[in-house]
């Protein structure tokens, strides 16, 4: 228990969580076969959205979030139409160009505070300590300081998202958007010859998006205190494409593991230290050598299943 | 049973204990670390080893900075363990210059290792994220190059010998207005730097409180290498002094390029001009740079000769400002620790440094303001053949 | 200040243009975005430092060394992160992916080996200053520039005329077809890598000699820059590498000169922006895609 409890562990937790959810962002545009690179961008305008409307407007976090996801999508929408019409690398290039310029953009507005960012953000964590102290809880619970209490909180409404954010995307895979999304990315054209208004599905998804990696972005804001226009640089883009493309991007899975993976493994090398970055390297180019599709694929989940299945009986019989 | 035969239940469950499965197995690797108990007071007259954590920029692209930290506080180190009464064990971790870096290696320190203060991390960005979570859990922190406004707000457990702008670019800007009879300036900065837009900022307010006119201001981002437009448009403006907040080596770049196209007025540079490696990277294009500095290596005193010599001898350059202020954390650190009386008490420390007064450290005489910020001089250096001297 | 500004703009382009034309051979044989050339122009701007500084060379000597340096990491980075993924179907991704992985991974190494601070030429080869008019103009300038322009007309020359260039815009047109047809189409794409890491290597050490810095994270703000010039000029054309860099230089320098500084860094992406809703296939683009041309 006091392992699970450990700030360190339950912090590298919220970053999995935060990224699990951008991963599932770059997941539903890849839904499409739409490569889009513009998630920092939509990360940076949900977590600026977030951040003001707290720290200037007095606005509460529990709203201020989801309305940095819209502000996201709706910048989304402005753009969407135009870059849509791009196919491949150069939609890729084109968002990663948007996110670039969002970027100076923060770096230069007078109310964004330039490069010196935005800091004394409302944490979710100490406004849950605060609603669980007046709750009563003030002394801890079950040996819980309120201090662990409210992180493991946090934890688990990251947790609740990622799980919800899930379960919409397998629900949507077999729905009728779902089965418009599968038919774009394999054969756009054939998509529309069978009378699927492709622009619309492609939009949606490039909505959805961009919506949740604003949320993605205002919850980062609200865990970490600080944000500032360096966090959602080039590096950032890249880092969440890495969630996608390790993980693999065929399924919901894929991106979840990835981003879990990926949060994992700086800390893991922390022993390696001067060398982690060059393993890190290292296995990027190792896992696209050996396995290009990413760590899940169809049938990696076919192959459980099937194994799962057999021991299952095998259980049974014996 | 009928619960888990549903597909998509299934595969959730899958999903959670895999995550949890490679979160345990991730955390398996290196638990080992002792805990630091109070009984570390072994032999007489020395109260034991203290732990003390250091988040840094040790890889990417502002390791120089990082590179520079480390070696002040090895050396701090070395002279602590071999004196003091307190030993020292200092334990790195690398930032990369992230924040989210810096929350996980500054939580992994204390929540793993159980240090009993963090030295670091290097920026004030870094600092605006780590500081509330070790304010909270109240671990003292002390930033050694966290020039920001509001770093030591985030709490009272935040600390930082970093000396701020608002010390010594003022002092800079005015000396340099008395000796050169100033009238309208240029200014130039970096703008994707927090400390570099603080110092600008300053430069600005400094500035106008000196009545000089702002003939343009330009700016540019770390790491750029082509400053011939700003400087071109600043040559046609023909200012009389060029005040620059940046890093040490978009510095010298732009000290080189604006001798080569002509720009022969005096340039005044914030925290950042203060560095043996501009003169380095400069060459003579840094002659007549001005900078205003706790820090001088060139100091007429025994403590600056003595640190000056050993770390030349162990690294074979001249020790900047991040390293020179990474030696006196630490040796402050080690103050606090003894008047203290405990090598793992993190509120009797927090206390101790509160209380610091009289240190005499290598950049100068030391103490912390009620805010725990640094109270300190700043002397105005010029650079005169190829090194810092002071302005008078 | 125009002229002058206009100088500026070029000389900065023409850095531009020479990592463009890297990015441009790659993409228009493989149809693949190198996100490693960054990392090899890097490199190859710290063996032209390393020979320059340690072993006195003549400067184009040290290109040549540099050029070499970068030829052969080509051919490590095609054999290790290209080959194995184009021997099976798989997204366009991958390659994208697996030469991010080798540009983490050269960048550390350097970081490594040739430590964080920035390192300059030697004083001498900085060169004499010429005043023409209103303009003052490098040696190192004039040099960048030529090169750049030599390079470029000397790649058109090679690819329209010389039986390899031929061989190289078959297999950029279809690889099958051009193996079947008796090309060896593995050595032409190592041949196209190395080449273009070569080219790539010469434009670190000009650019290290223009800007008087070399450091490891140099290839990443100039790689992104390259990148922004392969759109604007359209992705697999040499010629639209070439003017589109220039171009880039100028605007930036411009958007400086008579705009806000602060904004420079948009300017690219805000231009390749504009360029892709406007015309997506880039300014010298054909509306077909062919390469290498």
């Amino acid at each position: 228990m006091d392992f699970i409890l450990n700030p360190y562990y339950l912090q590298i937790g919220m970053f999995i969580m935060i990224n699990a959810i951008l991963g599932v962002s770059i997941y539903l545009t890849l839904a499409t076969g739409q490569l889009s690179l513009g998630n920092a961008g939509f990360m940076s305008i949900g977590a600026y959205t977030s951040a003001l409307l707290t720290l200037k407007a007095g606005f509460p976090v529990y709203l201020a979030i989801p309305i940095g996801g819209f502000a996201a999508a709706a910048v989304s929408a402005v753009i969407g139409f135009p870059a849509l019409r791009l196919k491949g690398l150069y939609l890729a290039i084109a968002t990663l160009g948007f996110g670039e310029v969002v970027r100076v953009v923060f770096l230069n507005l007078k109310i964004t505070n330039g490069a010196l960012g935005l800091s004394g953000i409302p944490s979710l964590g100490i406004l849950l300590g605060k609603a669980l102290s007046s709750a009563g809880f003030d002394q801890g619970m079950g040996g819980l300081s309120v201090q662990q209490l409210s992180n493991v909180s946090v934890l688990l409404i990251l947790l609740i998202l990622v799980v919800f954010l899930v379960f919409f995307s397998l629900r949507l895979s077999r729905c009728r958007v779902g089965r418009a999304f599968a038919a774009i990315k394999t054969d756009e054209t054939a998509a529309e010859a069978m009378g699927i208004n492709t622009t619309y599905y492609k939009l949606l998804a490039f909505l959805l998006g961009a919506f949740i990696a604003g949320v993605a972005g205002a919850l980062a804001a609200h865990i970490t205190f600080y944000i500032g226009p360096k966090d959602f640089d080039y590096h950032r883009t890249v880092e969440i494409l890495l969630f996608a493309v390790l993980g693999g991007s065929n399924l919901v899975w894929g991106p979840i593991l990835g981003a879990t993976l990926l949060t994992m493994l700086p800390e893991v090398l922390r022993a390696a230290s001067d060398y982690r970055m060059m393993i890190y390297g290292a296995i990027l180019v190792t896992m696209m050598a050996f396995r290009p599709q990413g760590l899940i694929s169809e049938e990696t989940l076919r192959f459980w299943k099937a194994k799962l299945g057999r021991r299952k009986e095998h259980d049974l019989n014996s | 049973m009928k619960l888990f035969a549903m597909k998509k239940v299934r595969k959730m469950i899958a999903g959670v204990a895999v995550a949890g499965l490679l979160l345990s197995v991730s955390g398996c690797g290196s638990t080992a670390s002792a805990p630091a108990s109070g009984s570390g007071s072994a032999q007489s007259g020395t109260i034991g080893t203290a732990k003390i954590g250091v988040v840094s920029f040790l890889t990417g692209g502002g390791a120089a900075y990082g590179k520079a930290i480390k070696q002040g506080l090895e050396m701090a180190k070395e002279e602590v363990n071999t004196q003091g009464k307190v030993k020292i064990d200092l334990l790195f971790e690398d930032s990369r210059g992230e924040k989210n870096e810096a929350i996980n290696a500054a939580n992994k320190l204390v929540n793993k290792d159980n240090v009993v203060a963090i030295i670091g991390p290097t920026l004030s960005g870094e600092m605006f994220a780590v500081g509330p979570i070790m304010n909270q859990a109240g671990v003292p922190i002390m930033g050694t190059s966290t020039t920001a406004e509001g770093i030591t707000d985030i709490g009272e457990y935040v600390f930082r010998n970093a000396l701020p702008e608002s010390l010594a670019i003022p002092a800079a800007v005015k000396k340099a207005k008395e000796k050169y009879n100033l009238k309208k300036v240029a200014l130039m900065y970096s703008n994707n730097n927090d400390f570099t837009v603080s110092g600008y900022k300053t430069f600005e307010k400094a500035v106008k409180d000196n009545g000089l006119e702002i003939v343009t201001t330009e700016t540019f981002a770390d790491k750029d290498v082509d400053f011939s437009a700003q400087l071109t448009k600043i040559a046609s403006l023909k200012p009389d002094a060029v005040m620059v907040s940046s890093l040490y080596q978009e510095g010298a770049l732009i000290l080189k390029k604006a001798r080569e196209i002509g720009i022969k007025v005096p340039f005044v540079g914030g925290n950042g001009f203060n560095s043996p490696q501009l003169i380095k990277i400069a060459g003579p294009a840094a002659e007549g740079a001005i900078v205003a500095s706790p820090w001088f290596p060139n100091k007429e005193d025994a403590a600056v000769k003595k640190f000056v010599s050993d770390y030349k001898a162990k690294y074979n350059e001249i020790p900047d400002q991040f390293a020179a202020q990474a030696y006196d954390a630490l040796k402050i650190m080690a103050t606090a620790l003894e008047k203290a009386g405990s090598t793992t008490d993190r509120k009797k420390l927090r206390d101790s440094l509160a209380a610091i007064k009289d240190f005499q450290g290598v950049t100068g005489k030391f103490a912390f303001d009620a805010k725990r910020n640094p109270v300190m001089s700043a002397t105005v250096l010029i650079v005169k053949d190829g090194q810092f001297s002071e302005l008078k | 200040m125009f002229w002058q500004q206009l100088v500026n703009g070029l000389t900065l382009g023409s850095t531009y243009s020479l990592v463009a034309l890297g990015y441009t051979l790659i993409m228009g044989v493989l149809d693949i975005v190198n996100m490693a050339h960054g990392e090899i122009f890097m490199f190859g701007a710290f063996t032209g430092l390393i020979l320059a500084s340690h072993f006195h060379v003549n400067i184009f000597v040290a290109m040549l060394g540099a050029a070499l340096v970068g030829s052969l990491l080509g051919i490590i980075l095609e054999r290790v992160a290209l080959r194995p993924l184009r021997r099976r179907a798989v997204s366009h991704l991958a390659p994208l992916i697996s030469t991010i992985g080798v540009s983490i991974f050269l960048e550390s190494v350097a970081l490594k080996v040739f430590g964080p601070e920035s390192q300059a030429f030697p004083q001498t080869l900085a060169g004499k200053i010429y005043t023409i008019g209103p303009m003052q103009i490098s040696l190192v300038q004039v040099v960048i520039l030529a090169v750049a322009f030599g390079l470029m007309l000397i790649l058109r020359f090679w690819l329209a005329r010389t039986k390899i260039g031929k061989a190289l815009r078959a297999t950029a047109e279809s690889t099958e077809t051009a193996g079947i047809l008796g090309v060896n189409t593995n050595l032409i794409i190592v041949l196209t890598v190395s080449l273009a890491s070569g080219l790539g290597a010469i434009a670190g050490v000009l650019v290290g000699l223009t800007f008087n810095a070399v450091e490891p994270t140099m290839g990443m703000s100039m790689g992104l820059k390259g990148l922004a010039v392969l759109i604007l000029g359209g992705m697999g054309n040499i010629t639209g590498a070439m003017f589109g860099g220039l171009i880039l230089g100028v605007a930036e320098v411009f958007s400086v000169a008579y705009g806000a500084s602060s904004y420079r860094d948009a300017v690219a992406f805000g231009m390749i922006i504009l360029i892709l809703f406007v015309r997506p296939q880039g300014l010298f683009g054909a509306k077909d895609q062919t390469g290498g041309r």
